[in-house]
């Protein structure tokens, strides 16, 4: 009961984030949980004038020296003296504080440091940063007893050529009082702890939580929103039989029943195919449309211990770091791009060995249609990313989406670029009007000859491609997990106002949508009441933020839910608009889909690519190559 | 006068060049269409029969005239009118009727032993209907064929043929004089009578 009370207390003050009403809140509630005769309130810590960031150091053997900001978050100036390791912490010796310190203020812009007997003098809102770096060597082999991680475990003794844990802390004085500052933590991480279960966790959760769910919807999708353009009924007559109730949902459940047909349809082998690579053929179709998500970003970073505390910047790229959390990426490459352009053209192989294995002519005029266009549309979305490389300058789409946080999203930078890349990237999922090695019309396509399940990874593969160029260009061009205007940072939105608005749209938006589709049809009454009834949640929850000022310190679990929320929004409305585009235009002719690739798209993006060039050298003089 | 010969200009301009424009065009006239048909009560412009949706049977749209799965009609005393003369199945572009003669022992017209339809042949063409002398079979039931799981249940005998049947009110050897009259009138939703 003590706990919950403590917890409860804590929550309050946290939703709060710090305000008066929220304080009043909190206060009301402990003394109602005092009341029911527990223990006596703790005592609360005295307000903190400094905060730092990040709020917790911790460091791998192979972790160069980390950044560390001191805000000064109190209305009045304060000095900052003696900024050292502490002295009595267990291993201090193997940590050391940089000898520079720049003040900056707000706006990150250096401003002269002001030393008063040693203090360094911080006016509100400017921050001090600062270095401290590690000596791992101090950690190798056995040296001190080793601390043990739980009271009731037994040390290990550490072999002579592995690194112990160790403890220690940053403080400084703030106006001659001691500030409790930063615990620093060393450790070394197993390779499976900081590997392993996360990349694994990390891809189920992309894979089975996002990707498969989406691509089998997807595949109803099409079929209704085709239908719905052309003014017809579609798919709707699939129901989920619950004993007496009858769940029509629309037609959804008709992916599942086209899931049970693929399955059990005979399957169907060719009588002169090859067969092993008739067989080879949808893997490597279905297996690098799944492999290129490895380096979609979806979300920043994720801290195992803090989730429910409000974590700044700093904390969340140290987790994203790999230190103490894990980026929200399945892995972080540093040629990231480059990665998916050596998968993707992988997928060439599953279907030209899929035109060729089938014995048959249609099937391997499809599958020289496909390899044909692949390859020159690859050219172009090559180059159609330098421009984006050149003004963001990294390869990295993590990073790249970063830096389009510091500065703007790569729809305003780079517009052309946008239209010659979305183009080009539909070019190469073959999907309408650039669907000519399938070309239903007339050669039905390289996998005329597959049926059954083989089909299926060949047709699933197609929405998964689909998903992944709607992830590509929401994290090239459209800012990834962020949202316009910065309003969404790593510790919560930048002012309550924002949240206000964020809550409220959103909460507009599903309440209208909820109640159009309540009235749309009588099988969306349910949906409609759910989708209208979260809407409603969010508006209270604006209105929450509108009464107490709550919005800008929100919990870390809270901030990724939103960000993988955010995300997949994007990611699912970029997947409406492919499809949309897809049942507008007419397919284009083999010549016209040679000359847009080679004559349109190309010397676009090279006029694009000589453009930025100029315009980064002439308006961005410091990001030079060497940088 | 002289022939005056109209020049089409073939020339795309720079509008047409650069695709864009009619791209959104086209984008913007079909998100039209989408979201005034998921969004209205009704769904905006679908004009689908709705198969299958509670209360409507596919029925209740068909003309009077539509040709659906045969049927094979009584006399007074429920025998089948059908007298054998081979008509229908002469006349048959598919040949999917198959007739066997016997004798009727009530006077001396013949009678069909079996009389069997094979559906999956049949072209629904309707001439079966024509050729017939004395309105014994008839492809009036507004009825698709039913699928069925084997081929076998798909050819259609007497017995199954005359369980869609009924008593037709043509005098038995020749057209009746009411025959017209009596047919069923048509269906009032349809705004005009197929006659």
């Amino acid at each position: 009961m003590t706990h919950v009370a403590a917890i409860f207390t804590h929550l309050t003050a946290f939703l709060s984030g710090g305000r008066r009403h929220g304080a009043c809140l909190a206060a009301l509630l402990g003394l109602l949980l005092v009341a029911c005769g527990d223990e006596p309130p703790t005592a609360t810590e005295t307000p903190v004038a400094v905060r730092t960031e990040p709020g917790e150091l911790l460091f791998h053997p192979d972790t160069r020296p980390v950044e560390v900001t001191l805000v000064n978050v109190s209305k009045k100036p304060v000095a900052i003296g003696r900024v050292r390791v502490d002295e009595r912490s267990t291993d201090w010796v193997g940590f050391s504080v940089g000898e520079t310190r720049q003040v900056v203020d707000a706006d990150d812009e250096l401003v002269p440091s002001e030393s008063v007997g040693g203090a360094i003098k911080l006016a509100p809102g400017q921050r001090l940063k600062l270095h401290l770096g590690v000596d791992s060597g101090y950690f190798m082999g056995p040296g001190d007893a080793p601390v043990a991680a739980h009271d009731d475990e037994e040390a290990e003794p550490i072999a002579p050529d592995a690194y112990r844990t160790g403890m220690a802390r940053l403080v400084f004085t703030v106006d001659g009082k001691d500030h409790r500052g930063i615990p620093i933590r060393f450790e070394d991480p197993s390779w499976a702890g900081q590997y392993l279960w996360p990349a694994l966790l990390k891809v189920l959760l992309l894979v089975l939580g996002f990707i498969m769910p989406l691509a089998s919807i997807l595949t109803w999708m099409e079929r209704k929103q085709s239908a719905m353009m052309q003014d017809r009924l579609g798919p709707n007559m699939a129901a989920l039989k619950l004993g007496p109730i009858e769940l029509r949902l629309w037609g959804i459940p008709h992916f599942i029943a086209d899931g049970i047909k693929m399955l059990f349809k005979e399957d169907f082998v060719p009588r002169k195919a090859h067969r092993a690579l008739y067989t080879a053929a949808p893997v490597f179709a279905f297996v690098p449309a799944l492999v290129v998500f490895a380096i979609v970003p979806f979300g920043d970073g994720l801290c195992y211990t803090r989730m429910f505390e409000s974590l700044s910047q700093a904390d969340v790229s140290q987790c994203a770091d790999g230190r103490g959390g894990t980026a929200l990426q399945v892995a972080h490459i540093d040629v990231g791009l480059l990665y998916y352009f050596a998968v993707a053209s992988i997928a060439t192989y599953g279907t030209a060995l899929a035109g060729w294995a089938s014995y048959n002519k249609w099937a391997i005029l499809g599958s020289l249609r496909a390899s044909a266009q692949m390859i020159s549309y690859e050219v172009a979305i090559g180059l159609t990313i330098v421009g984006a490389l050149l003004v963001y300058g990294t390869l990295e789409p993590h990073e790249l989406v970063r830096a389009q946080l510091g500065s703007y999203w790569g729809i305003v930078l780079q517009p052309i670029a946008f239209v010659l890349f979305f183009t080009a990237a539909i070019a190469e999922t073959k999907r309408a009007p650039f669907d000519i090695p399938e070309a239903d019309s007339e050669i039905i396509g390289y996998f005329i000859e597959y049926s059954g399940m083989r089909f299926g990874l060949f047709y699933l593969s197609e929405f998964i491609e689909v998903i992944f160029v709607s992830a590509m260009v929401a994290t090239l061009f459209l800012g990834g997990w962020s949202l316009p205007f910065g309003m969404l940072g790593a510790s919560g939105f930048s002012s309550p106002l924002m949240a206000q608005l964020f809550f409220a749209g959103t909460g507009l938006g599903l309440l209208v949508l909820g109640v159009l589709a309540w009235r749309t049809a009588k099988s969306g009454e349910l949906f409609g009441a759910v989708v209208a009834l979260v809407g409603v949640l969010h508006l209270f929850g604006a209105s929450w933020s509108l009464f107490t000022g709550w919005g800008t310190a929100v919990p870390h679990i809270l901030v990724v839910a939103l960000w993988m929320v955010i995300w997949g929004g994007k990611v699912f409305l970029l997947c409406a608009l492919q499809l949309l585009i897809r049942w507008t235009l007419p397919r284009f002719r083999y010549d016209q889909l040679m000359s847009l690739g080679w004559k349109g798209l190309l010397p676009l993006s090279i006029a694009n690519i000589v453009v930025t060039a100029i315009l980064v050298y002439l308006l961005m003089p410091g990001s030079t190559p060497a940088q | 006068m002289t022939i005056s010969v109209k020049k089409v200009s073939l020339q795309r301009t720079a509008r047409d060049q650069i695709f864009l424009p009619a791209i959104l065009e086209g984008l913007l006239t079909t998100a039209r269409h989408f979201f005034k048909n998921t969004f209205t009560p009704g769904h905006g412009d679908v004009q689908t029969i709705r198969w299958g949706e509670p209360g409507v049977t596919g029925k209740d749209y068909y003309p009077e005239r539509f040709r659906g799965v045969h049927r094979l009609m009584y006399r007074e005393d429920g025998s089948v009118r059908c007298v054998a003369c081979m008509c229908c199945s002469t006349v048959c572009p598919a040949r999917c009727i198959y007739i066997q003669a016997e004798d009727r022992h009530d006077d001396s017209e013949k009678a069909p032993q079996s009389f069997v339809i094979d559906e999956l042949k049949c072209v629904v063409c309707g001439f079966c209907v024509e050729a017939c002398p004395c309105d014994a079979i008839r492809m009036d039931t507004r009825e698709h064929m039913p699928p069925t799981e084997t081929r076998e249940e798909a050819v259609l005998g007497k017995i199954d043929l005359m369980k869609r049947g009924g008593p037709s009110v043509a005098v038995q050897g020749g057209l009746g004089a009411s025959y017209r009259e009596q047919a069923p009138k048509a269906d009032p939703r349809f705004g005009h009578d197929p006659r």
